[in-house]
């Protein structure tokens, strides 16, 4: 692995701490807006336009 | 989700579920970063009705359609939220409800299981998005490996438990 990679890694490490490190009602708020995220990435057209077809 | 919960202990407090605990990605979230997921897994100590040994949920949805709350396949959407009731399935999943603990989001009170049950359930479950958490608790820091043992060993998960670390653990 070369330190830009390391770099990355690390970098990652960090914001998934710090947001693990947040309080309960905060990451609720996170939560929600990834839900929210979801939900709309799982109506778009495009997403039903490339689904694969069923075997 | 604030909301959805109040309305969760507000049937408890009604009197139509026992004592709850939040699992999966949102009980997870409790001790790791927020997780990508549109439901709450929620485990319910449900009511025996006193002429059958099978466990029924109607009372819980009975009491939430009546305030408006619309089924949607295998969930009940309240307040914006898709919740799962799961009525505990084994021994391992009733430890984890009865041993949950209670925090609060805003003021208003929650129970969700620990982490090293969530761990104990996931171990049991399999799957490859399972297998993804535990790695991330185990990374995290956050469990107590004399409790995980101690789980493991009551509900026979130490086979499993030491094959995930063959397949997983080696380069840790």
């Amino acid at each position: 692995m070369n330190e830009w990679m390391r770099k990355i890694l690390e970098s990652k490490r960090q914001t998934r701490s710090r947001l693990a490190a947040l309080p309960f009602s905060e990451k609720v708020k996170i939560l929600e807006r990834l839900r929210d995220r979801s939900l709309l990435i799982a109506s778009s057209d495009l997403r039903r336009s490339f689904s694969p077809r069923p075997r | 989700m604030k909301d959805t919960i109040s309305v969760i202990n507000q049937m408890k407090a009604d009197g139509v579920v026992g004592k709850y605990a939040i699992g999966g990605a949102v009980g997870a979230t409790f001790y790791l970063e927020p997780f990508a997921t549109i439901d709450i897994g929620i485990f319910v100590a449900f009511k025996q009705t006193p002429d059958s040994l099978l466990v029924s949920l109607s009372p819980v949805y009975d009491y939430l359609t009546a305030r408006g709350y619309t089924l949607e396949g295998e969930y009940i959407v309240v307040e914006g939220w898709q919740v799962q009731f799961l009525p505990p399935g084994n021994p391992l999943e009733e430890e984890a409800l009865e041993q949950a603990i209670e925090t609060e989001i805003d003021g208003v009170e929650i129970w969700v299981m620990t982490a090293e049950h969530l761990v104990a359930i996931a171990l049991k479950l399999g799957r490859p998005k399972d297998y993804s958490r535990i790695l991330m608790f185990i990374e995290s820091g956050k469990l107590d490996p004399g409790k995980l043992d101690s789980i493991f060993q009551r509900h026979q998960l130490v086979g499993k438990w030491e094959a995930f670390g063959d397949r997983f653990l080696r380069e840790l």
